[in-house]
């Protein structure tokens, strides 16, 4: 009998005219989000990977320099497209990805592509990111919506059920019905990446891949079966085609609009943000007249300079054996890190409290759990950003105590020194270190899960004639 | 217009709504939800003229630090007992520490309304003479999930929000009186059935866009002040903004002379909300970029430094030798920075400025010639989405548009032009390398502020007669459907 059901169902649903433009429209936007998604993804990567390697190609053929003016000149540390780019880009355009490595400047993060958009970007990136977040609760609602409520509205119900079949097999027919033809769009959005990512010109790392990916495709499996179960218990409580429409479409513009833009205007206001020019300022001051009794810039050089006579038992900076300007040069980049590191630690910190926050709303709206869940496993959220801006600080300053060190002996660097300088490279870690980054966002979800299971069991059982 | 007809349905209108307990549920949270935007954006810009206040004071801090310290060191013939990086007599110093001179772009008070490209857009820079601050400053420090998020504005709540609550408040006024079988009772009668939806459907308009207007314009006077009342900008959003509801009235009204059911209609301007609102504008995106890629400002660097690459192969390889091992210079080895060694530095950056801003010139034209033909494209294409429409028009009369941003970032790189024209002679003066007076420290150039919510480049009468044209269009077509499906 379930058979039976299901098979009316189907058909039901794949002969309904609206359904067909339904599933018409949405097969084109899979289509367009994954080639939107993957030529993203490849184009990226290209010029990251060519960026990376002439930008050192540069700095290693300088020529004879000074070596403090040639490593002013400096190279670029290039975060590389996540792997699974051609899914989700995440915050990558609002980070920006170019790190600059030059002495004295603790580099930031550089050249957002959100900057050179237009107007456009405003309204979304059409990647399977965006289609798996915005567009499927919409087409599963729009699927569930009446699944239910349509017989009592036709007043079919009756008829069904004084028939010999029970509400159990109803229910489990129509669900599996419904099932089906969402199982049918996942199949498209989970096997076409993968084929893609075989044919992409970039090599792939399929060890480091693939766990992930499967990490995504249990989520995403996990996220369409709370919608689906949603979309349903809806379909059972309000018994009006309609009135579930109006509440489920309702509850997307909510999850996906609303709470997540409110809760991040609030925890701008709870944490606000430090402005560029007080940053500027703050950091100045504390690098010029120092931090608690360190003393002035003067005075620290004075005291640099005296312990540095000292320790070669000489009177007059002349008389060193080494130069003194790259000793003063490295001192300074040590004090004016830690004034930096302090600086920096506090806005992340506070970058940190605002995405807490965020996160939190997240109870609210289980499309903003799922979002924050894959941002994680694609390695394009905030903490694989900040990773990397810690890993390429750490090379910026393992530069500058090479050319520093070679500088106290030579006042001319030839390419034969630049060329032992390393290059950069960047790897995200791995899925261990981004599943604990998303434990919160995946507990929300399934506790979503579990409250609209709970939610259509309870329907169900109010299911009278 | 028939009036007794008119109040009896007005009457009719208002004691359906009144009881509809859905649909004053929805109003007073979008009530809430426009109330929190408002406030949220008259912050946002009250944040930004607090910001440009500190900045000024800033400012008038560091030029009084600059002409006391300059004073002491004249009183003292010239002697400065600090570090020799720091001495502000030297004109490049001067050019690095206390020179460099804020720009600001002053707010707007109705860029309240609309956040627009202000949150990755840089509304100050620092403007420095050895670098290109346009290209490489990105902006406040604000986190970038939350811009990534987006920002909860008027214009969103207008654009994303409002036409929801329309679809909510229109999409069964003719199928409901089908389902409820008052629609024979209706035929019967010798009213025509086309007026009165029309009617229902004005009447709704009428309130919806006055009640909207009734709330927003006095708490936007109590909250930035009623002075944007006099502007030409607010009365064109006035305009647009009603347009674009009615636009959604419109389309309601024709999708309910097809007669279907009250699901089905609502299924259908969902889709079109959906279409419209967010797949049309994506689907053009994906378009521009193909046709139009922007160049990433990563390219820009690269041929910078390639640019300055070839120029240290000869040229700036004379330069270096002659700064670093002149005897002119003084530096014989590396541990005692000399007054030549500050000059020659100078030197150095002033030659390696002009190297790098000629090669990014010819990058710069083409990143921003190709955004300048994503824009236009946008501007003549804007007719295929209401929502891409109002968000350019309210942005463009907000003063938040990328082309005011544009035209703000092209008078920084002027002004920054004007400081290098100012320091680069006077970092070339050889005779002391020390010539930087208290005079050109009160003639540094400064950059006059000003607001950018100028509309003349939007074309707003053609934005708003096409829409005209398709809000008479859609009731047109509705109401002749409606005139042949009562007959």
């Amino acid at each position: 009998m379930i058979g039976l059901i299901f098979r009316k169902e189907l058909i039901e649903l794949i002969r309904t005219t609206r359904m067909n433009w339904l599933l018409l429209g949405t097969a084109l936007l899979v289509g367009l989000a994954l080639y939107n998604g993957y030529t993203y993804a490849v184009d990226h990567q290209q010029l990251l990977s060519e960026s990376q390697r002439v930008t050192y190609q540069q700095f290693i053929s300088q020529g004879d320099k000074n070596p403090h003016l040639g490593a002013h000149f400096g190279f670029y540390a290039y975060k590389p497209m996540a792997e699974l780019a051609l899914l989700e880009n995440g915050i990558d355009d609002y980070t920006g990805n170019s790190f600059y490595l030059e002495p004295h400047q603790r580099g930031i993060v550089r050249f957002r592509e959100v900057t050179d958009s237009t107007a456009l970007r405003s309204f979304g990136f059409l990647n399977v990111g965006y289609f798996v977040q915005f567009i499927l609760p919409l087409f599963i609602f729009l699927l569930s919506h009446n699944l239910f409520a349509k017989e009592w509205e036709n007043g079919t119900i009756k008829m069904v059920l004084s028939a010999r079949v029970t509400a159990r097999q109803l229910f489990v027919g129509k669900l599996l019905a419904c099932g089906l033809l969402v199982g049918a769009l996942l199949a498209l959005v989970i096997l076409i990446p993968l084929a893609l990512l075989l044919v992409q010109p970039q090599p792939v790392d399929w060890p480091t891949v693939l766990p992930v990916y499967g990490c995504y495709v249990a989520g995403l499996l996990l996220y369409a079966l709370l919608l689906t179960v949603l979309g349903v218990a809806v379909s059972l409580l309000t018994r009006s085609s309609s009135l579930a429409l109006v509440g489920l479409t309702g509850f997307w513009l909510l999850g996906v609009f609303l709470i997540p833009r409110l809760t991040a205007e609030l925890s701008r206001r709870v944490y606000p943000s430090v402005t560029s020019a007080d940053f500027d300022r703050q950091t100045f001051r504390e690098k010029e007249y120092g931090v608690g009794d360190e003393g002035t810039k003067d005075a620290r050089r004075a005291q640099l300079e005296a312990r540095t006579l000292k320790q070669y038992g000489v009177s007059r900076l002349e008389d060193l054996p080494v130069f003194f300007i790259p000793i003063t040069i490295e001192y300074f980049e040590e004090s004016d890190g830690r004034v930096m590191d302090r600086a920096y630690a506090a806005v992340e910190a506070n970058e940190f409290r605002q995405d807490r926050l965020v996160l939190a709303s997240a109870v609210l709206s289980p499309f903003l759990a799922f979002r924050d869940l894959s941002m994680h496993l694609t390695a394009t959220d905030m903490n694989t950003h900040y990773d990397f801006a810690a890993k390429a600080e750490q090379h910026r300053r393992r530069v500058g105590e090479q050319v520093d060190a070679f500088y106290q002996n030579n006042t001319v660097a030839t390419n034969a020194f630049w060329k032992t300088v390393p290059q950069f490279a960047y790897q995200a870690p791995g899925v261990g270190w981004r599943l604990s980054n998303a434990v919160a966002s995946l507990g929300i979800l399934l506790g979503w899960t579990v409250l609209a299971l709970v939610m259509m069991v309870l329907s169900y059982r109010r299911v009278r004639v | 217009m028939r009036m007794p007809l008119f109040r009896v349905m007005m009457a009719h209108e208002l004691r359906l709504l009144y009881r509809n307990r859905v649909l004053i549920s929805l109003f007073t949270l979008i009530l809430l939800v426009l109330l929190a935007s408002l406030w949220i954006g008259s912050s946002m810009f009250r944040k930004q003229q607090q910001t440009i206040g500190k900045i000024g004071m800033y400012q008038t801090e560091m030029a009084d630090s600059l002409k006391s310290r300059i004073e002491r060191i004249e009183a003292a013939q010239m002697r400065y007992n600090g570090f020799i990086w720091d001495d502000p007599t030297f004109a490049y110093n001067t050019a690095r520490n206390e020179g460099p001179q804020f720009a600001v772009k002053q707010p707007f008070a109705l860029q309240a309304l609309m956040v627009g490209q202000s949150d990755v857009q840089p509304y100050y820079y620092k403007v420095y003479i050895n670098k290109k601050q346009n290209l490489v400053f990105d902006g406040e420090i604000d986190n970038s999930l939350l811009q990534f998020i987006g920002t909860f504005d008027f214009g969103f709540v207008v654009i994303y929000l409002l036409p929801l609550l329309i679809i909510v408040f229109t999409y069964n006024v003719l199928a409901s009186e089908k389902e409820q079988g008052t629609w024979v009772l209706l035929k019967t009668s010798n009213q025509s059935i086309a007026r009165l939806m029309l009617y229902r459907i004005g009447i709704r308009y009428g309130l919806f866009t006055g009640f909207f207007w009734l709330i927003v314009t006095p708490v936007l006077a109590a909250l930035i002040s009623p002075a944007f009342l006099a502007t030409g900008n607010w009365w064109w959003i006035v305009g647009f903004v009603s347009l674009y509801f009615g636009f959604w009235f419109a389309l309601s009204f024709l999708i309910n002379s097809f007669s279907l059911s009250s699901n089905l209609n609502a299924m259908v301007l969902i889709g079109l909300w959906l279409f419209l609102g967010l797949l049309v504008p994506n689907l053009l995106q994906i378009g521009l970029n193909r046709l139009y890629p922007i160049p990433s400002r990563i390219s820009l660097t690269n041929e910078e430094r390639n640019a300055i690459n070839k120029y240290f192969e000869k040229d700036g390889q004379a330069l270096t030798k002659d700064v670093f091992s002149s005897p002119r210079t003084l530096i014989r080895q590396a541990s005692v920075v000399t007054p030549g060694m500050v000059y020659g530095y100078g030197v150095i950056v002033y030659k390696s400025q002009e190297i790098k801003d000629a090669a990014a010139h010819v990058a710069e034209q083409k990143l921003f010639g190709q955004i300048e033909r994503q824009q236009a494209a946008i501007e003549r294409l804007q007719f295929i989405s209401p929502a891409l429409m109002m968000q350019e028009v309210l942005a463009g009369l907000t003063g938040t548009h990328w082309h005011q941003f544009n035209q703000f970032s092209r008078d920084v790189d002027d002004f920054r032009v004007q400081t290098q024209r100012f320091f680069y002679p006077k970092m070339a003066t050889e005779q002391t390398y020390r010539t930087f007076t208290v005079r050109d420290a009160e003639a540094i150039p400064r950059f006059v502020a000003r607001t950018y919510a100028d509309y003349g480049w939007l074309h707003i009468e053609s934005s708003l007669s096409v829409y005209v044209a398709l809000v008479a269009i859609l009731l047109f077509a509705g109401y002749r459907r409606l005139v042949f499906a009562s007959r």
